[in-house]
């Protein structure tokens, strides 16, 4: 399939000389899901920032052809939603029906289409009913889903999502894991960044590894890139883990979400 | 908190806003001819607060919340306003004089300001924040305004919440001594603060630009003017002008009660 997101060479510096990117260059597939990992500040919210033209270093960055400039910003934003971090960052409006309408009306769209959308995106992630209430009294995790709704109301092909699952409860992570599954055989492209190889596992087509050099080192098949445990510890993604079973002092690969034998 | 829909709260916001406003508008700034106006100006706020459906209790709560501020401002009337001397205190060398006429403003203005403060306690039980926001865009109000106070209204509780985590923090590892030092650990934790709004503006503009942000908020229009918003904002104003022109003085029935119940007010 053709390459929806194609970046080269992208190379960013914060305004302090802090490196936050440095010769980053990856394709993304027409929608497949390809979930980016690396340790703390490895550059992947950076990443993301630079994709969707906040932050704008050297090097090129082309989505669906358009190659991403001033002239082309309008127009890759709509094809191209990110839902940040923090919730709090996300919903800035009163209510919770304001925020996911924000975007479309934004988009100049007509208010039956606008209320259409937003009720289906409100539906989607399971926070239906929820239009009226004040964002402030949400809970977290309802919060993180909300703020998924304010992107998916205006329809995106491409999503961006950066930590989706950081400070989830185990259910409300399934239930997310379930919110993408139906994103992706709605045949959108996701581009996940997580800490969490479990979610990664669970949702990844392939998987980008970034490295302390602020710069992917792998991309492959998530099997492939999961199971090569030497590349996970180099990347200081999973560490050693040791503990005791009565005598024997036994030493293995953490991984989380992994159950081991003994 | 939820009500049970009143007949104020199906009204469409800018109608109470309007009111409201025009209520509290004709009682600041029209002179007032007698007591009983006050009276009249009660009358009003009581039927909207029939309307309204909010118990008596609600409204005591916040209401005593918010008289001794009052108090405390024009507590000091009676000081500046020159006239007859009614009362003077010598306290050491410094003589304070209450003039009569001070007196007389003193009690003007605080029923004023009470009987405003009591109509705007009933409209925050009818009016939600947002419902209000949006009103005041439909008019036509500034939008730079309505957006600050939008946002003001979204962030000032994550900012509280913010500022209760870092007093929390260094609580925990203040054990009461160097008492000269905390001024500046205060000082750091207001400069975090400061840091933190800064930089969470820029993100949530950020959050903002990629949704399409260019400086306008369109909103849906989901509010529609009834007749019933027409036919309470006409009786308001059709009794404003009545109180306001002292057509009701003129009126003989009303003269007919004894006029020392009402002086007695
Ligand atoms: N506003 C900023 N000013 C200066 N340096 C920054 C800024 N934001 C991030 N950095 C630096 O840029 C690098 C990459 O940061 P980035 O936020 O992209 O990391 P990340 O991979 O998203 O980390 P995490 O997993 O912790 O979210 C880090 O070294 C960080 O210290
Ligand atoms: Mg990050």
């Amino acid at each position: 399939m053709a390459s929806i997101i194609k970046v080269s060479n992208l190379n960013y510096c914060y305004p302090d000389g802090t490196i936050g990117l440095n010769d980053v260059s990856f394709e993304v597939k027409e929608g497949e899901t390809l979930v980016i990992i690396g340790a703390n500040g490895t550059g992947k919210s950076t990443l993301f920032l630079n994709l969707i033209g906040i932050l704008e270093g050297s090097g090129n960055i082309e989505v669906m052809g358009l190659a991403l400039n001033k002239n082309n910003l309008k127009n890759i934003r709509k094809i191209m939603g990110m839902v940040f971090q923090s919730p709090d960052e996300q919903l800035f409006c009163p209510t919770v029906m304001d925020d996911v309408t924000f975007g479309p009306l934004n988009l100049g769209w007509n208010n039956d289409l606008v209320t259409k959308a937003s009720e289906k995106a409100l539906e989607l992630v399971g926070l239906e009913g929820f239009g009226t209430r004040t964002s402030y009294h949400l809970s977290f995790g309802e919060k993180k889903r909300a703020a998924i709704a304010t992107v998916l109301s205006m329809e995106p092909r491409i999503l961006l999502l950066d930590e989706p699952t950081s400070g989830l409860d185990p259910r409300s992570t399934s239930m997310f894991i379930n919110i993408l599954y139906t994103l992706k055989s709605q045949g959108k492209t996701l581009l996940i960044v997580t800490h969490d190889l479990f979610l990664t596992q669970e949702v990844a087509d392939r998987v980008l590894v970034f490295s302390e050099e602020k710069k992917p080192v792998a991309i492959g098949n998530y099997n492939e890139i999961l199971n090569n445990y030497d590349l996970l510890l180099r990347n200081n993604l999973v560490h050693q883990h040791r503990h005791r079973h009565d005598e024997v002092i036994h030493e293995h690969e953490h991984r989380h979400g992994y159950i081991h034998k003994h | 908190m939820k009500f049970t829909e009143s007949i104020l709260e199906r009204l469409d916001p800018r109608t109470k806003i309007i009111s409201f406003l025009l209520i509290i508008l004709c009682l600041i700034l029209f002179p007032v001819k007698s007591v009983k106006d006050y009276g009249l100006f009660f009358l009003l706020i009581l039927v909207i607060a029939l309307l309204s459906r909010v118990t008596p209790k609600q409204i005591l709560k916040k209401l005593i919340l918010l008289i001794p501020f009052i108090l405390f401002i024009t507590m000091l009337i009676p000081f500046f306003k020159e006239g007859h001397t009614y009362w003077s205190i010598k306290i050491g060398k410094l003589e304070l004089d209450i003039a009569y006429e001070g007196i007389q403003t003193f009690i003007k203005i605080f029923i004023k300001s009470s009987l405003s403060i009591l109509l705007i306690v009933i409209a925050s039980f009818t009016i939600t924040f947002s419902d209000f926001l949006k009103g005041l865009e439909m008019l036509h109000f500034p939008r730079l305004l309505v957006m600050l106070m939008s946002f003001m209204y979204r962030y000032i509780f994550v900012l509280l919440d913010e500022a209760k985590r870092l007093m929390r923090a260094r609580s925990i590892r203040y054990f009461g001594s160097r008492y000269i030092e905390q001024f500046k650990i205060i000082g750091y934790i207001i400069g975090i603060l400061f840091i933190r709004t800064f930089e969470r503006a820029e993100k949530i503009y950020s959050a903002m630009i990629t949704r399409g942000f260019n400086g306008e908020v369109p909103c849906i229009k989901c509010f529609k003017f009834s007749y019933f918003d027409i036919l309470f904002l006409s009786s308001i104003i059709i009794f404003l002008m009545f109180i306001v022109s002292g057509l009701f003085h003129k009126m003989g029935y009303l003269n007919i009660n004894n006029p020392n119940i009402w002086q007695a007010l």
